[in-house]
């Protein structure tokens, strides 16, 4: 029965490239730009070395980000897991930060931190941090006090607790909040491009968009698109892999921030 | 004595002592945010950080003249205009799939994939198309909402107990009386889950839409102070951004708490 | 017992659809034939996991059946031709499932009430009714708590009169009083037996107890464990009216007990 399901795949797939063609046809390049336009633009900017420069800066700036906002994040519950004073001081706080729409910080970050990188890794760093967080401090709180209590009876330290017990069993939701985030930075770091910035992804779009040039706007959301897929699988194989032990269970994803 | 061992006696002897602590706690730490973002001010200059008196001067000079207001109301205009076109289509759809199983299969990991599109980076294209008017950011915001509410709203349909449904068909109820009254009432927290992310969402939306494509909103207001470098333009219109999403925010779980009455306890749904 | 039967099993098998790289499945059920007369309250006791409850999964036409066919009440109803499953079979088949599978966002009427109201046969009368039977069962006092305020044969008994209230001809049961003490459970048989006298359903009951089997049927089937046959089936001429708290005292029902024991294992 599987081939069926891939066959009905397949033309949707077509359907769907046909529809992409003939409205491209209908209405003209200029409105919306052909699949074969775009494909063959996206190779041909691939090939010649400008996708890699722009996509490239776009990935630093989410990945730079990823990281300086996505390693406190972590820390800071397993940090804090024995104080749950300061948890709780700090937990509006850390509420008002995750429902806060970070991007509206964005212009606030280039006035800080000019147009260059600086700012928008700045902005993905804030959009990480607090999603991660969430996730690892639920993580943290969902550990099951027995296998504590059973660490502690056969003698194990506060440390070798933290090592052993609480980082294994919050290694799926440390992987749950990253995977939430990968679309989040992506698209932070684009949109603060989008604003204001001489290369990346956005940048494209925006000057495809100023020159009329449909066809790079779409080039340049399908790189982004693309590079959200692949951050997403390395994620997945990264978790695979780590968790190995774990028997395998859909992740429900609401949040994404593309 | 460790801070940890203050806490377990604590939290042990005296109950309320902790959450005086805790209060304290906040408070001061709420005095420190104010006190580091005046320091900011003073070490490095208004042209970066605008002090706290000034922008809270700002904001009530905005709605002494009434922009606060009519900047707001841009804001949620648009905001509502594509939260309710996504909120019906994120709803409907996994309604549309249930009825074919195979056109469910065959479509989902098209939408899947379509979900990874940055959406604001549409924006530009939907310029050329639209204009400048509402109209492309109310579709950023639709998209927005649309998704996260489908997504929602699909596991939802999958998810319901597959029990209840036959029991519903043996007592002879209708697949329509089945659709309204087991599995759209069963997936309620789904969807409550998924507005509680959406709305303030679509808000947020709405406002980044705005720093690309507008004459007046709280997003076109900030972007347009950073412009001109008017720093203080920038820190009111993010102060009012801020507050105006996380009342929604609050507003949104006040409601959830009112429809899921019958659910045993708050368990909150990990998303 | 005579004419024809209300139900008619003949040759049934199932067998579920087969996973991804195992085996061919097993048959859960396999050959199985028997009749049921109108009016006949038939007992079925089998070891956990024989298929019982999903022999009267494929009677209430939740489930399709692979092999074999059934006749209802002379309308051919199920067999592996079949296209559409007819849960129910239009209200004329009631299931008391053995999980409650009340809707947890209902109250205990309203969840009682909730046949009535997807039939738009909800009135009055009908609502007087529901509460009648709410006291019948002694759940007077519960109607509004919601299902998880409610124990485990509270749920049960919730579930039992949702399918009594609307009255279809003939109701499966599984196991519906196991998660009930002991004396509950005895009241509940005998309510059930007066119901039952009143308004002569045809009943299936499947259970594990054979005491209960024997305090309730008319007859009783003995199935096999993987694939579930029929081991045996064991007549139960008690005259009735029972007093189900005296059964072991009456007549006979040391023999029908040994010989039924004997058949389980
Ligand atoms: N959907 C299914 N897919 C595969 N196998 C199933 C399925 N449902 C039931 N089975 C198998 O069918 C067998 C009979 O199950 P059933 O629930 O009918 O048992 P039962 O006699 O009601 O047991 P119990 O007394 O414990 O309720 C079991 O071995 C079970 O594993
Ligand atoms: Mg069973």
């Amino acid at each position: 029965m599987r081939w069926r399901v891939w066959f009905d795949r397949l033309l949707v797939l077509l359907i769907l490239l046909a529809a992409w063609q003939g409205g491209s046809l209908w209405l003209g390049n200029y409105w919306l730009s052909a699949p074969w336009s775009v494909a063959t633009r996206f190779f041909a900017a691939l090939f010649n070395g400008e996708m890699v420069f722009h996509a490239g800066y776009t990935i630093s700036e989410a990945l730079a980000g990823s990281v300086i906002g996505g390693v406190p994040a972590v820390l800071l519950p397993f940090l804090l897991r024995r104080q749950p004073i300061v948890v709780a001081i700090l937990d509006p706080f850390m509420v008002g930060g995750y429902g806060a729409p970070k991007l509206a910080f964005a212009p606030l970050f280039i006035l800080w931190f000019g147009i260059g990188i600086e700012s928008k890794i700045a902005l993905v760093a804030a959009v990480v941090f607090f999603i991660v967080y969430f996730s690892t401090l639920s993580g943290v709180r969902a550990l099951e006090p027995k296998l504590v209590q059973m660490a502690q009876v056969i003698g194990a330290s506060e440390r070798q607790v933290g090592r052993h017990i609480v980082f294994p069993g919050a290694v799926p939701a440390i992987f749950a909040g990253f995977r939430i985030a990968v679309p989040y930075a992506i698209g932070g770091a684009v949109i603060a491009e989008l604003i204001s910035s001489n290369r990346g992804l956005g940048y494209l779009v925006q000057t495809g968009a100023m020159n009329f040039d449909t066809t790079q706007v779409f080039v340049a959301i399908l790189a982004a698109t693309i590079i959200v897929h692949a951050f997403i699988a390395v994620i997945d194989l990264g978790e695979r892999f780590l968790l190995r032990w774990r028997p395998r269970g859909a992740v429900l994803i609401a949040d994404h921030g593309t | 004595m460790s801070s940890a061992e203050i806490t377990s006696e604590l939290s042990e002897s005296h109950a309320i002592p902790r959450q005086w602590i805790v209060t304290a706690g906040r408070i001061a730490l709420a005095v420190a945010l104010l006190a580091a973002w005046e320091w900011g001010a003073r070490a490095f200059g208004p042209l970066f950080f605008a002090p706290p008196l000034a922008t809270a001067q700002r904001i009530v000079e905005m709605a002494g003249n009434g922009k606060l207001l009519t900047d707001t109301i841009a804001t949620l205009r648009v905001s509502v205009l594509g939260f309710v076109i996504g909120c019906a289509c994120g709803v409907s759809l996994p309604f549309l799939l249930r009825l074919s199983p195979r056109a469910a299969e065959a479509i989902e990991p098209f939408i899947m994939a379509s979900m990874g599109i940055p959406k604001y980076a549409l924006t530009p294209w939907l310029i050329l198309w639209f204009g400048i008017g509402d109209a492309p950011k109310a579709i950023v915001v639709t998209l927005f909402v649309f998704y996260i509410v489908f997504i929602t709203v699909f596991a939802g349909v999958r998810g319901v107990d597959q029990r209840l449904i036959n029991m519903a068909r043996i007592v002879g109820a209708s697949e329509r009386t089945i659709a309204r009254k087991v599995i759209w009432i069963s997936l309620l927290p789904f969807f409550f889950t998924g507005l509680k992310v959406a709305l303030p969402r679509a808000v947020s939306a709405a406002i980044v839409g705005e720093f690309l494509v507008a004459v007046e909103g709280i997003g076109f207001s900030i972007e347009r102070a950073r412009q001109l470098s008017d720093t203080t333009g920038v820190f009111a219109g993010i102060v009012v951004a801020v507050t105006l999403v996380l009342i929604i925010n609050a507003v949104v779980n006040a409601l959830e708490r009112r429809a899921m009455r019958w659910r045993p306890t708050d368990r909150d749904m990990q998303i | 017992m005579a004419g024809t039967p209300m139900l008619e099993i003949k040759n049934l098998g199932k067998r579920f659809p087969a996973r991804a790289g195992r085996e061919p499945p097993p048959w859960i059920i396999q050959d199985m034939s028997f009749e049921v007369a109108a009016g006949e309250l038939l007992t079925i006791v089998g070891p956990s996991g024989a298929g019982k409850s999903t022999l009267l999964n494929i009677i209430a036409q939740i489930e399709t059946a692979s092999a074999g066919e059934i006749v209802f009440d002379g309308e051919h109803i199920a067999s592996p031709e079949q296209k559409a499953l007819h849960p129910g079979l239009n209200r004329r088949i009631g299931y008391v499932t053995q999980d409650d599978n009340l809707l947890p966002w209902r109250t205990t009427i309203d969840n009682v009430l909730f046949p009535l109201e997807v039939q738009g046969t909800l009135d009055d009368a009908a609502r007087a009714r529901a509460q009648e039977l709410i006291g019948a069962v002694g759940l007077a006092g519960f109607e509004r708590y919601y299902p998880h305020e409610l124990s485990g044969g509270m749920r049960k008994r919730a579930a039992l009169i949702r399918t009594l209230v609307y009255d279809p001809p003939m109701i499966l049961m599984d196991e519906p009083f196991a998660a009930v003490d002991a004396q509950t459970r005895t009241q509940l048989q005998e309510d059930l037996l007066r119901l039952w006298s009143l308004k002569r359903k045809t009943i299936i009951f499947v259970t594990h107890d054979i005491t209960e089997a024997i305090a309730l049927g008319d007859r009783a089937l003995v199935l096999t464990q993987r694939p579930a046959r029929i081991a045996a089936e064991h007549p139960i001429p008690i005259p009735r009216p029972r007093q189900v708290k005296d059964i072991f005292t009456m007549p006979g029902f040391a023999a029908i007990y040994a010989g039924i024991r004997a058949d389980v294992q």
